[in-house]
């Protein structure tokens, strides 16, 4: 490249790093403008028509649509649902999640058969995990009721997808069971990043396991649980695979999520415009919480 | 240089996006062209097309190429419809017929994803109702009236041309047979308890007492699919109303109303039903996909199944053997009371098409496209219901609704079915085919909150009541 007197060198070259840097981000900027940003708001437009998903002609309903979200009981029947699945999901697999870890940071390497065996779950798709629970709890032959049939002696039937209230709970079990071994995972790098040279200072202290795990570790894995929290958070809101492979928000929209309605409502029963409303209305919520819960819980990241 | 850089940036995000484009729609496998595996009597062009000598639209000599999706993943429809399409292949060879195999379970949302994407197939299966009247009013539906009146086509049975045609216009061609819906039953577990074929309701409700004290459960049935559980709340309403119950609730005028006595009288029996014990317990749990019900009755657990007739076919294929040494059929008992009042007792549930064709031949100005439609009418009415296909239906256990096949029946159980069929004065359609999809959605989880006895019959009139009004207002 021509070096002008009149560009100093610093110039010069923070404008080639520019250059790069555009030219580096380009295309994940547009594979985020084509597939995030353009669909998010073509949602938002979308959610002002009346559209059957198919037909050519929109017809434009103003404002109607979101009127009718604010009084859909089953919206927020499946947000009350997202809600429940959220705080689970976070009491749940995230203290888990940290005790595997702390036994398997504790224990080394002899410990690293468990963390492959704890890990696997995570590695299976949502939808052969639906099924693989959905045969596991089945009424009829199921390993559940098979196994409570075995015990009383006589044929039982312990249905835990089949009732309303059981069959969330039921679900949320098996959510934490697909989910935890990957806060687990999160929790090794995290207990792996505190400087080794602190666990010393710690030791020559005087300090037992235990406590340099209560007072020092776990208050130095601040920011790790927070953005565990924050990923569990929004994970458990916008839920859908999984559930519908189960219970398709079933029985009787005992386990409808957000997402299960939002799907429903697009794509069978021809209603893409309001399906779009549901989708942007879980957009707004899910954006609302996350940022709440970040400016509840500043943790702050220095020691 | 900037320019070449970005120029090769995009130019290898387009092709990135392109292909992931390309992936959903063609991921079903198509089979390759010409592959005829032997199967097919290959009508070659010296012996002449089996459309000779029949009035129908002279097809295109020039290249075309037809976008057919079905269901037929699994034998024996897939043989039979791949001959189809070969045999047709094999007399228009200037004619390609791109057939995909869809799964079934998320069929209709691929088909609602390619309408609204312009990647609409030419030729498509779907079940009639709700969502033929739906791909219809949005100009993804050829109107075939006068085509079928001009040209040949198979003698469909009147029932299967009235679910085909929609406000007055013919839009499908049948091509999948009829179903009936009936109840399935255990001749041996009825001989070894000295029960008789039920008649009336009552006579039903003092077998499956019967049952009930041998510990047998009386009905199998896996309502987590809810459609299943459907089958009976729709004819406890057919067999006490006839069709005016239904027909008034569809429309909600003249004080029509789920809520209505028919309703109210086959929510009560179910729950009733289910209070004793009558259905399996966790019902709501088994799912029919996985056929959960049939494993009931093959392990004499249960007695009885209502449900489409197509688990003739089912069963069969099983266990041949079982099937016959155990298997029966009755129609759905009658309702003596409402008979002696003179409501009909000869309404049935089912479906006379089974699955239609319908035909989205258009051009880019919404033109319909002539030549294309008059393929797909000639692949649908004359290679598809032809001898060879029609025959491998009924070797399937199915039966073509066309008439005069209800005399080739011969398994005793399908010449009940085709009997109590053609016998009806109406065929009620499905009603989770039948209703507005949104209304469907609500009636279905009726199903399960009925059955699980979360909610009163009246309730679920309520709420199908609402879904209703809201379709019809929303229309």
């Amino acid at each position: 490249m021509k070096n002008d007197n009149k560009v100093g060198l610093a110039q010069a070259r923070a404008k080639s790093i520019a250059v790069a840097a555009t030219v580096f981000l380009l295309p994940a900027l547009l594979l985020i403008t084509i597939f995030i940003i353009y669909p998010v708001i073509d949602t938002f437009v979308i959610s002002g028509y009346k559209w059957n998903g198919i037909s050519s002609d929109r017809i434009f309903a103003g404002m109607e649509n979101w009127n009718a979200l604010i009084h859909d009981e089953m919206f927020w029947k499946s947000f009350r649902h997202n809600l429940i699945v959220m705080v689970f999901s976070i009491v749940l697999q995230i203290p888990i999640g940290m005790l595997l870890a702390t036994f398997l940071d504790a224990g080394g390497k002899k410990f690293n058969i468990f963390k492959i065996i704890w890990f696997l779950p995570y590695l299976m798709s949502s939808v052969a995990i639906a099924f693989l629970f959905n045969y596991a709890l089945a009424t009829n032959g199921g390993l559940i009721s098979s196994f409570a049939s075995l015990i009383q002696g006589k044929k039982a039937t312990i249905d835990l997808l089949g009732t309303a209230p059981n069959a969330l709970y039921t679900v949320i079990g098996v959510m934490a069971w697909q989910f935890t071994p990957f806060y687990m995972v999160y929790f090794i790098a995290g207990y792996g990043n505190i400087d080794t040279s602190i666990y010393e200072a710690a030791v020559i202290d005087g300090a037992t396991r235990w406590q340099y795990i209560k007072h020092i570790a776990i208050p130095l894995l601040g920011p790790i649980f927070k953005t565990a929290c924050t990923m569990s958070l929004i994970g458990s809101l916008k839920y859908f695979d999984m559930i519908w492979n189960m219970t398709q928000g079933g029985p009787a929209g005992s386990t409808e999520l957000m997402a299960t309605y939002m799907y429903k409502l697009s794509f069978q029963q021809f209603n893409m415009g309001y399906g779009s409303t549901v989708a942007a209305g879980m957009f707004l919520l899910i954006t609302a919480i996350a940022l709440i819960f970040n400016k509840a819980f500043k943790v702050k990241e220095d020691y | 240089m900037n320019k070449k850089v970005l120029a090769s940036f995009f130019a290898t995000v387009l092709a990135v996006t392109t292909l992931a484009g390309c992936g959903g729609s063609s991921s079903a496998g198509t089979p390759a062209l010409g592959s005829t595996d032997g199967s097919a009597p290959a009508a070659n062009a010296s012996a002449g097309k089996q459309t000779d000598g029949k009035n129908l639209p002279t097809l295109t000599t020039e290249p075309l190429t037809i976008t057919l999706w079905d269901i037929a993943t699994e034998e024996p429809a897939k043989s039979a419809q791949e001959g189809a399409v070969q045999r047709f292949m094999a007399d228009y060879p200037n004619i390609t017929v791109n057939q995909v195999h869809q799964q079934n379970d998320n069929y209709k949302q691929q088909l609602v994803v390619a309408m609204s994407s312009g990647q609409a197939p030419n030729m498509y299966i779907h079940w009639g109702g709700g969502p033929m009247a739906e791909y219809y009013k949005s100009g993804f539906a050829n109107d075939i009236t006068d085509m079928y009146a001009k040209y040949d086509h198979p003698d469909f049975v009147d029932a299967a041309v009235a679910q085909s045609t929609y406000d007055g216009k013919m839009l499908a061609i049948p091509f999948g047979g009829l179903s009936g819906c009936d109840i399935f039953y255990n001749k041996t577990i009825f001989k070894e308890n000295g029960l008789e074929v039920p008649k009336t309701i009552d006579e039903l409700e003092t077998v499956c007492a019967k049952l009930k004290e041998k510990g047998i459960v009386p009905f199998s049935l896996a309502n987590a699919s809810k459609w299943t559980g459907s089958m009976y709340y729709m004819y406890l309403v057919a067999r006490h109303s006839g069709n005016a119950e239904f027909d008034a609730a569809y429309t909600q005028e003249n004080g029509g109303s789920f809520t209505s006595d028919a309703f109210v009288y086959a929510g009560t029996k179910i729950q009733d039903w289910v209070k004793k014990g009558y259905f399996p317990d966790g019902v709501n749990s088994l799912t029919a996909d996985d056929n959960q019900d049939r494993a009931l009755l093959y392990d004499g657990s249960a007695a009885m199944m209502l449900h489409g007739s197509w688990q003739v076919a089912g069963i069969k294929t099983d266990n041949e053997d079982w099937y016959k040494e155990n298997i029966g059929v009755f129609r759905f008992p009658e309702d003596s009371e409402a008979k002696a009042k003179g409501v009909p007792q000869d309404v049935e549930i089912g479906t006379a098409i089974g699955n239609g064709f319908s035909f989205n031949c258009f051009n880019a100005d919404k033109s319909v496209n002539q030549e294309m439609l008059d393929a797909c009418y000639v692949l649908a009415t004359q290679y598809y219901n032809d001898d060879t296909y029609n025959q491998m239906q009924m070797e399937g256990g199915n039966i073509p609704s066309i008439k005069g096949f209800d005399s080739k029946v011969d398994d005793p159980n399908n010449k009940v079915v085709v009997d109590v069929f053609f016998n009806a004065s109406n065929v009620q359609l499905w009603y989770d085919q039948y209703l507005p999809a949104s209304v469907t959605e609500v009636h279905k989880n009726c199903m399960t909150e009925l059955f699980g006895l979360e909610k009163t019959p009246e309730q679920i009139g309520q709420e199908q009541d609402d879904a209703m009004k809201k379709a019809i207002a929303g229309q």
